[in-house]
């Protein structure tokens, strides 16, 4: 059995000007008489401190939307309202709740846990477009959340073989390759923004201590990182292979982007790359339409680990209109289902990233059929982070963060994976799987809008309408 | 029909004001002369006796754009149109995708007058939701109903084994659903059972154990044997004449439950046979059941100590939850109850509650046709959960295949909870609905709370023979399965 892989979460509030929901305003007509400080059990009202006959401003931050003092105000003073500028964050895919959620997880680490039902959409696009199945009664027991069984959410990078060989004797003729477990099925990317240099320490020390690794430009990586190697992939273009020896010389993985004379001289590359060390390669290839064409023949020729890169909001790139563009969660099916169909699927291990916003997406992707995912802007939400999509897509780093201790920015991250974790388990553990490779394109268990919805509505209320003409 | 012990009182809000849907504004124009306060018969503008001053408008009470074509419709009769309508920007704050501002805004109207809402603003059958029930509409007959609607019943029977059981018979075709002593708190706990007494229904225990209180209503009490088995005893299962078994909850399939240690006090852990201060687990699954068999063995036990009860399953909705269903059926359940995956709960993981286990509306349709194919249907009762928030959902469960459903959030939200979602951090809820702190359990009386429950269910009764007046159907029942009774805004062509 594999060593229990835990982590270790630490409150770490980060003081910074954050976005909250309500607004809430005391209108002219308040007669302070402290009847919304009884009420409210979250202490969002209170008495000025240098003239306690007045009330002070609503403390927003607090409120949980209870209207305890809006519907108990003697005078009708109180006005609440959706704030603004929280509705402003995010677009259509990074929606402003998740900003809140995601700022609470890097906070404490924990597992979101609310009370009522659900109050979202009945499904969405991409990954909002399928449920996760579970068993009631007839499979073997899953304990693993509670910890009395272990739910291994470790995954491996690299080639394997399709079979194995022996000679007559029974001596393995086959040389199997070189692979990297990482304990979690998430590496991190590092999110295309100007950085200052504590935030990418942080990233790489999160990294570190979460056992996991960080793809970082090769020239990012200074001499100071180097230590740091082994959970550091260097992304190098194919040609300056031989620029960056001494790095690959201690790296564990390397990155390569994509080219189209890489799909034919892959072979050679990767010889250069042995020379100099076992490093195994990632082909970091963005997700375009014929995405699966070049995968597939990357996968012919030797590829080990294909990292297939969508946009933020997880789309395709470069694709025609908006509405001919797939959601990586189609993406991925395509892509998995082609190399079944070559049967060279448990050859290649495939990254999916891109729009990985949610713990739950990871479970999802891998569901579609992608070994692991790479997160990218969630790490810098955790940090305090903003994100627009609209008019442009527009990233608001925190100002200040360059004098906040790097302890402080490393734990954020690390709780952030660390309820993202958490919440793989409860997800694994509903489903009765406890490894996390076996999620890797169970689609079986997995329940997809469009074909469930086709299948019970679409059968019952199209074929009438049909069979009345 | 409703039961002769159900009595319709009007029973307002324990609160001064409600969630205002429109904005009255009166601006510096205003000289106060008062014609506003003795036109509007709703009580929006106000002008005590011996004040210089209106008193600020009170929105709430404003039946908003609607009121245009009155006489009395103020801001055209302001003699210096000072008075102006607009939506209220607080109304946004209220409700969500599933529960929309207006339909809580509805369940609360209805508890208050045991009526459907009279206004037309609200659309409070159909959430926002954009699937599932909110894109299934009925397609009523045109012509007059030829049935009167006294002639209508809403009754079913809950034993259809013909198994020498008592055949257990609801008035209405909902009950209660399970919430644990704990998860809420007493008189909530209280009313609920006093109301399904009066509508001679269910309500349901949940776990966690069996409060003394409840005695007095045994006859209509559920109790639920769940995975933790806490607080099952031979008397309890013995007292009741159902009892259910849970296996999951739609909210959060497949994890079990957990009590936090701080709300493990005194007379919880007492009611749960546990260690006071103890984190109490409820495991999943059921760790002596792994097969069909297994599951056959749980309901002889039961079957065994109390000779009269009936049993249902309790389940939650993944893929095969149609062979779970056939399978309670061999092994002796009279109800099988699915709790879809969008249902409410005091506390559950946002993970599950959005991704684990399909919508209830795919589950009811899944089950009810494996239950024909396998010739088992008429012999069970299926009863539906997670997510039926109205009189139409319920009818639009039933045309899918169900014989009735069970509600929670419907009846909390008629307690005037505001789906805020914080029933268990900190003190639990503010509104004292779900919360045993000593000073928020107490924010209610039951009697209030009964009548409240009571004027809701009667309300969805009403909108209920209303449906089956015009289908034409004199019986509930009638309606079991009837999808054609439906149309889906994706699929069906227009008509």
């Amino acid at each position: 059995m594999p060593k229990k892989y835990h982590i270790h979460p630490k409150v770490t509030p980060l003081n910074l000007d954050y976005v909250f929901k309500f607004n809430i305003e005391r209108g002219e007509n308040c007669i302070n008489c402290g009847k919304c400080t009884r009420v409210c059990i979250y202490e969002a009202h209170k008495r000025r401190k240098d003239d306690p006959r007045k009330m002070a401003d609503p403390n927003t931050v607090v409120c949980r939307n209870c209207f305890r003092c809006i519907q108990e105000c003697p005078r009708g003073a109180l006005e609440k309202s959706l704030d603004k500028d929280f509705l402003n964050i995010g677009g259509s895919y990074w929606k402003s709740d998740m900003f809140i959620t995601l700022w609470k997880q890097a906070e404490d680490g924990k597992v979101p846990v609310t009370g009522a039902g659900y109050r979202g959409p009945f499904t969405g696009s991409g990954f909002d477009g399928m449920w996760t199945d579970m068993s009631e009664i007839v499979r073997p027991t899953r304990d693993g959340i509670h910890g009395r069984e272990y739910i291994n959410t470790s995954v491996e990078l690299g080639r394997k073989l399709n079979h194995l060989a022996f000679d007559e004797k029974g001596k393995l003729l086959s040389k199997v390759h070189d692979t990297v477990d990482i304990p979690i099925p998430i590496i991190f990317d590092l999110p295309p923004a100007d950085l200052s240099p504590n935030v990418k320490a942080a990233l790489i020390k999160a990294a570190v201590e979460l056992n996991t690794c960080i793809v970082l430009p090769a020239d990012d990586i200074t001499s100071e990182r180097k230590k740091y190697i082994k959970n550091i992939i260097p992304l190098i273009a194919h040609k300056e292979v031989d620029k960056h020896q001494g790095l690959i010389k201690n790296a564990r993985i390397v990155a390569l982007d994509y080219t189209d004379e890489l799909l034919s001289n892959f072979p050679a590359v990767k010889d250069k790359i042995k020379k100099a060390s076992n490093a195994i390669t990632i082909i970091r290839i963005p997700a375009t339409k014929s995405v699966e064409t070049i995968v597939s023949g990357l996968a012919q020729n030797g590829a080990e680990i294909i990292h297939i890169v969508a946009d933020y909001r997880g789309m395709e790139v470069n694709g025609s209109s908006d509405s001919e563009r797939r959601p990586i969660k189609d993406i991925i099916r395509t892509v998995h289902l082609k190399l079944i169909d070559e049967r060279i699927r448990d050859e290649v291990t495939v990254i999916a990233s891109g729009g990985i916003a949610m713990a739950e997406h990871v479970p999802k992707a891998m569901i579609c059929g992608a070994d692991l995912t790479a997160v990218d802007l969630p790490l810098l939400i955790a940090l305090g982070a903003r994100l627009y999509e609209e008019p442009e897509k527009l990233l608001i780093i925190p100002e200040g963060l360059e004098k906040i201790p790097l302890r402080t920015l490393t734990q954020r991250i690390i709780n952030l994976m660390g309820a993202w974790h958490s919440q793989l388990l409860e997800v694994m553990g509903a489903m009765g799987i406890r490894e996390a490779r076996r999620l890797r394109g169970e689609s079986g268990r997995a329940i997809f809008f469009e074909e469930i919805d086709n299948d019970t509505f679409g059968k019952l209320f199209k074929k009438r309408e049909t069979a009345n003409i | 029909m409703k039961p002769s012990t159900v009595k319709i009182k009007k029973t307002p809000s324990r609160f001064k004001h409600q969630v205002p849907k429109y904005k009255v504004t009166r601006s510096n124009a205003c000289i106060n002369c008062g014609t506003c306060a003795k036109s509007c018969p709703y009580g929006v503008h106000e002008r005590v006796e011996g004040h210089n001053k209106v008193n600020l408008p009170i929105d709430y009470k404003c039946i908003g754009f609607e009121c245009q074509n009155n006489d009395f419709y103020c801001v055209a009769k302001c003699p210096r149109k000072a008075l102006s309508l607009s939506m209220n920007p607080m109304y946004e704050t209220l409700g969500d995708y599933r529960w929309t501002a207006d339909m809580i805004t509805g369940t609360w109207i209805m508890a208050e007058t045991g009526y459907p809402p009279e206004r037309k603003d609200l659309e409070y059958n159909i959430g926002n939701s954009g699937g599932g029930f909110d894109k299934l509409r009925f397609k009523f007959p045109s012509g007059r109903p030829k049935i009167d609607k006294f002639e209508i019943s809403t009754e079913i029977p809950l034993n259809r084994r013909n198994d020498g059981r008592p055949n257990v018979i609801i008035s209405t075709p909902v009950y209660g659903g399970g919430m644990s002593f704990g998860s809420v708190s007493l008189p909530t706990m209280l009313s609920k059972a006093r109301n399904a007494t009066l509508w001679n229904t269910f309500t349901c225990t949940g776990e966690g154990g069996y409060p003394e209180m409840l005695q007095p209503y045994d006859h209509h009490v559920i109790t639920q044997v769940a995975t933790g088995l806490f607080g099952v005893r031979e008397e309890t299962i013995q007292r009741v004449r159902i009892v259910e078994f849970k296996y999951a909850q739609g909210a959060k399939p497949g994890l079990g439950g957990h009590l936090l240690g701080e709300k493990n006090t005194e007379s919880v852990a007492q009611m749960r046979e546990a260690v006071k201060g103890t984190s109490l687990f409820s495991p999943f699954p059921f760790h002596s059941v792994y097969s069909i068999e297994d599951h056959k063995k749980h309901i002889d036990w039961i079957k065994e100590i109390n000779p009269q009860a009936l049993v249902s399953v309790k389940v939650s909705t993944p893929n095969d939850v149609d062979m779970v269903a056939v399978g309670s059926y061999y092994a002796g359940a009279h109800i099988i109850h699915i709790d879809g995956g969008y249902g409410g709960t005091g506390a559950a993981p946002d993970i599950a509650k959005k991704n684990i286990a399909m919508p209830i509306e795919y589950a009811i349709i899944k089950v009810h046709n494996f239950l024909k194919e396998e010739g088992a249907r008429e012999a069970m009762t299926l009863i539906a959960s997670g997510g039926i928030r109205t009189a139409h959902d319920l009818a639009k469960a039933i045309c899918l295949g169900a014989d009735g459903a069970v509600i929670g959030t419907a009846e909390l939200v008629s307690l005037e909870c505001v789906r805020c979602g914080n029933c268990e951090s900190g003190r639990g809820c503010a509104r004292g609905i779900a919360s045993t702190d000593s000073e928020l359990s107490d924010l209610f009386e039951e009697e209030w709370a009964t009548q409240r429950l009571v004027n809701m269910y009667h309300a969805w009764n009403v909108q209920l023979v209303e449906i089956l007046q015009k289908f034409g159907m004199k019986s509930v029942r009638e309606l079991v399965g009837r999808t054609d009774l439906l149309e889906h805004i994706d699929y069906s062509a227009p008509r």
